[in-house]
């Protein structure tokens, strides 16, 4: 897994998310400048539940493809690729997401995503809460490009 | 959801006993039968506030409360009886967390719902007794405790040690328990002493996706990260000796280990899988549900089939991955002990599940029907003589087993003739959050628990020092006040109360 990172893959991005109250699961809200930052953010708000981010290094890197039908669907494929991502082969635990390709409009959306991290390892890597599943419970997509601001809530289950 | 100020919403509730609530038709759009749920005056409290918060004005990024719910779920096509609420009711994804509802097989408008059996197919509860008593195991306890915790594979990112490739996978899933059997994981009685004999015989793997079982193959005897567990219980209070006796439970302080586990990321993956599914057949076939989250087929379609095998699979995914744990946990008292799991008689009490759907035989008005029971957060609790219970247990009815939370106490129950006409069979299932994750992280300290839990004379072992506060006994349900609520209604009665020493969580 030896694999070379410029140093601008290395960066890691800014904090743009936080976890909301709900009973059982949480509710993750992530933002950013465009609707892509928020997707981006709300990716490393989950792998933020699972671990310490601070202690996942940037080794190995896997490109995902999600699709959608909409724009709720596109987020929930997004986020259901990411957790696949984790739970078997490679084991990646990430700690930056870049989109290559977002494409939000039309019939066929379709997203590529880089994601750099590491594979999750017992002992580096504290255990935080398992990710279920991600659902569309009281799924939230707003995006005012106008403002140049986009906000994403999402409820995953654990 | 319709907008209407708290003291109107009371006027569709009626409580008609001290530990019962009505729901009438017209409290949510469409209802096809009447909602119910059975509630103590603490227990009602805290329900009726869940839906005093809902209808705050100005509510935004909320979710619906759990009586909102049961009465969605009300309004499901095909449903009969009522839609039933557990005394540990909260809100949940599309059902709610301990909502029971059962639909007509015979009417061809009848759904199957994946939210009415949630994300972790077949998560439940086995009880394993052991001949030994609380002194026994007090001056090695931590050792013991240390012992379960290194033998059993826990927490987020844990993969299992039972060597398993993508063919015995395959085969486990089809066989269920029989495959634990047959690798010699388990003993034959032990499969007695579950619901289905561990094996439900309508899985077919075939249904199943690819990544399914991609994520199920490395997660196969774990026991996961929330609120499950593996504790290490002593008896604390027999309140009916003959059913206990029955159990193999003969005295206070008599040793038991409880083990609260699912089907892993394999169920989890299944569940999602038909959710996507059962989006497309419900535009086709137009079924209109009052939620999104209520995703459902027809029964007789071919998504609702493919759902029933392939949550049959993961139901016995579940079975195998408890049966693997249970082969664990006989290893480290073996080794503890020295001494051979047979001569520490180290039997399987009970298999609950309390998160599954299944075809059952009851009596609707007077006559027999066939129906599909979704219990969601809520077990099985069949009668004395009921022919699906096994032959130990067909004088005092099922024994059920509830699980409380980290600290605090659990407790095995009977089924009743009352539960069988009144709730289809059914009763609570463990303690049911109060708290939210979040609030217990803020209002909970991670030092002030654990202190707490080592007053209390239990050892823990947790992999994630989040998870101290988020399933602290404070952010649940008084587990005493559900099991009370059930026995008082007579859905089920109270049978054994078990108290941990030891608790080992993800």
């Amino acid at each position: 897994m030896a694999e070379e990172f410029t140093k601008e893959e290395l960066t890691l991005p800014p904090c743009k998310y936080e976890y909301l109250d709900h009973t059982a699961d949480v509710q993750l809200h992530a933002w950013g400048d465009s609707l892509k930052e928020a997707f981006e953010q709300c990716g490393i708000a989950m792998f933020g539940y699972m671990t310490e981010l601070d202690t996942v290094e940037i080794k190995h890197c896997s490109e995902i493809e999600a699709n959608g039908h909409d724009i709720e669907s596109l987020l929930f494929h997004f986020l259901d690729e990411l957790l696949f991502l984790f739970s078997c082969e490679p084991f990646l635990i990430c700690s930056k997401l870049t989109i290559t390709e977002f494409k939000a409009e039309g019939e066929e959306m379709r997203i590529k995503c880089k994601c750099y991290g590491e594979e999750f390892t017992l002992g580096k890597h504290p255990q935080g809460t398992e990710v279920k599943a991600i659902t569309y419970s009281a799924m939230q997509i707003v995006n005012k490009p106008e403002q140049s601001r986009a906000d994403v809530f999402v409820i995953i289950d654990i | 959801m319709v907008v209407r100020q708290y003291q109107q919403e009371l006027e569709y509730l009626e409580k008609t006993s001290p530990y019962c609530w009505r729901i009438k038709k017209g409290f949510q759009p469409n209802m096809n039968v009447e909602g119910v749920f059975y509630v103590n005056s603490t227990l009602e409290k805290l329900m009726l506030d869940e839906l005093r918060n809902a209808c705050r004005p100005g509510m935004i990024g909320g979710f619906l409360p759990g009586v909102k719910q049961i009465a969605n779920v009300a309004a499901l096509p095909g449903i009969v009886g009522k839609s039933v609420g557990l005394p540990d009711v909260h809100s949940g994804y599309g059902f709610a967390i301990g909502n029971m509802a059962a639909f007509d097989v015979n009417n061809p408008e009848s759904i199957v719902s994946p939210g009415g059996v949630g994300f972790d197919i077949n998560c439940g509860v086995r009880l394993l007794r052991t001949n030994l008593f609380e002194q026994d195991v007090l001056p090695v306890k931590e050792q013991l405790a240390q012992s379960l915790f290194d033998h059993i594979p826990v927490g987020v990112g844990s993969k299992g040690i039972i060597p398993m490739n993508a063919k015995d996978l395959e085969e486990a899933l089809e066989m269920g328990m029989d495959w634990s059997l047959r690798e010699g994981y388990i003993w034959a009685e032990d499969k007695e002493h579950c619901e289905e004999y561990g094996r439900m015989l309508n899985a077919d793997p075939s249904k199943v996706s690819m990544r399914a079982k991609k994520r199920g193959l490395p997660q196969l005897g774990t026991l996961g990260a929330g609120n499950h567990y593996a504790e290490i219980q002593v008896v604390d209070e027999i309140y009916d000796k003959w059913a206990a006796c029955k159990m193999g439970i003969e005295e206070k302080g008599q040793v038991c280990v409880m083990i609260h586990s699912g089907s892993r990321g394999f169920g989890h993956q299944v569940a999602t899988d038909a959710l996507v599914q059962m989006e497309k057949a419900m535009k086709r076939d137009n079924i209109e549900t009052n939620d999104r989250q209520l995703a459902c087929a027809r029964i007789n379609s071919v998504e609702g089939q493919d759902y029933l095998k392939s949550m049959a699979a993961a139901a016995n995914f579940a079975w195998v991955n408890r049966s693997s744990m249970t082969f664990l946990s006989r290893q480290a008292f073996a080794k503890q002990f020295r001494m051979a799991p047979d001569d520490l008689d180290m039997h399987v009490i009970y298999d609950v599940s309390h998160n599954i759907a299944k075809v059952e035989e009851h009596i609707v008005d007077g006559k027999p029907k066939t129906l599909l029971v979704h219990r969601k957060g809520s077990t099985r609790a069949f009668p004395p003589h009921h022919p699906l219970i096994p032959v130990d247990y067909q004088l005092t009815g099922q024994p059920v087993l509830i699980g409380g939370t980290m600290g605090t106490c659990s407790y095995v129950l009977t089924g009743t003739e009352h539960g069988m006409l009144e709730t289809f069979g059914s009763t609570c299932h463990g303690a049911g959050r109060a708290l939210s994750r979040a609030k217990s992280r803020r209002n909970l300290d991670y030092t002030d628990v654990l202190r707490k839990l080592e007053y209390m004379g239990i050892s823990i072992r947790v992999a994630s020092p989040k998870l101290v506060m988020e399933e602290a006994p404070e952010s649940y349900k008084n587990v005493t006040d559900v099991v009370n609520t059930c026995h008082a209604a007579g859905i089920s009665k109270k049978c054994i109360k078990l108290r941990p020493i030891a608790v080992i969580k993800g």
